[in-house]
């Protein structure tokens, strides 16, 4: 995973954008792309979408002149990626997810009682952190497999808000999602991905 | 008064700095008290964390490098150019 790029570091960045240096292209360009591609991976097929990110980068040495630091670079980069897949979708013919009209799972909303008290509590702790279950092949895969199972546009506004853009208010900005949208978006999602974890973790199944 | 059902509905905009002041303190004194509800709130944090590092997994060399022949050769083409205008 790339180091984030702080303040003063993204200032003499966008300096040495500015001045057309390549080094900086290089670095930019590890740092920022993943988050562009969740963002046109939003709007279009894979194949496009990184077509789309290449040509940002591109539009970028000539737009970059005229940034001035009103939102942060990475911001900057996502919605000149958002508006270019708008334009060439023209109308975006997106799935909102409103049949999330429920923020619970199905599967956990049926784990309490009648008072709202668990039946069928968690019984384990998640104990490794992220990086060492990622370092599991067989629960990477299980769960690249449950992330396929969501629609594309639901799988890409969760990446993006995990990964690279926590403040819901740009990803609804850079996305066209409402805000509450979001919210049981993210929830449904995370359960999903509970409840996975869950499964593997007492069966060692997917 | 905050129920372990009403707690997983809004876990997400809790983990997430989401919630009202009120309903923040009322998540907080429910989990003060209720041992599976930690649990629940741990492991849905961890799974939000999971889906940070998966989605950045690193891109393929491939493309960073196709980006990168792309915008050097742009980086050429406006340097040539802004020569042959001064």
């Amino acid at each position: 995973m790339a180091t984030p790029v702080h303040l003063e570091t993204e200032v003499s960045l966008i300096d040495a954008l500015k001045r057309g240096d390549s080094a900086a292209y290089e670095t930019a360009v590890r740092e920022y792309s993943s988050g562009m591609l969740a963002v046109a991976r939003f709007y279009l097929d894979p194949s496009s979408a990184e077509e789309i990110v290449q040509d940002c980068w591109v539009t970028v040495i000539d737009a970059v002149q005229k940034f001035e630091g009103r939102s942060g670079l990475k911001t900057w980069l996502h919605r000149i990626v958002a508006n270019r897949c708008k334009n060439r979708l023209r109308t975006a013919n997106r799935e909102v997810p409103t049949e999330f009209s429920e923020s619970l799972e199905p599967e956990l909303a049926n784990r309490f009682n009648a008072k709202g008290r668990w039946n069928l509590p968690p019984q384990l702790q998640f104990h490794d952190s992220a990086d060492t279950l990622m370092e599991n092949g067989a629960l990477s895969d299980c769960l690249d497999k449950h992330l396929s199972a969501l629609p594309e546009t639901q799988r890409s506004a969760l990446m993006l808000y995990e990964a690279h853009q926590r403040k819901s208010e740009d990803v609804c900005n850079i996305l066209d999602v409402s805000a509450s949208n979001l919210r049981v978006l993210l929830h449904r999602a995370r359960q999903k991905i509970f409840l996975m974890v869950e499964t593997f973790q007492e069966t060692g199944e997917c | 008064m905050l129920m372990c059902r009403d707690l997983a509905t809004i876990a997400s905009d809790y983990i997430d700095g989401e919630l009202s002041g009120r309903q923040n303190l009322s998540v907080k004194m429910h989990l003060l008290m209720c041992r599976d509800c930690q649990t629940f709130i741990g492991n849905l944090r961890a799974s939000s964390e999971l889906m940070n590092a998966h989605s950045s997994r690193k891109l393929s060399n491939e493309f960073l490098r196709r980006i990168d022949e792309r915008v050097a050769r742009a980086l050429a083409e406006k340097k040539s150019e802004n020569q042959n205008q001064s």
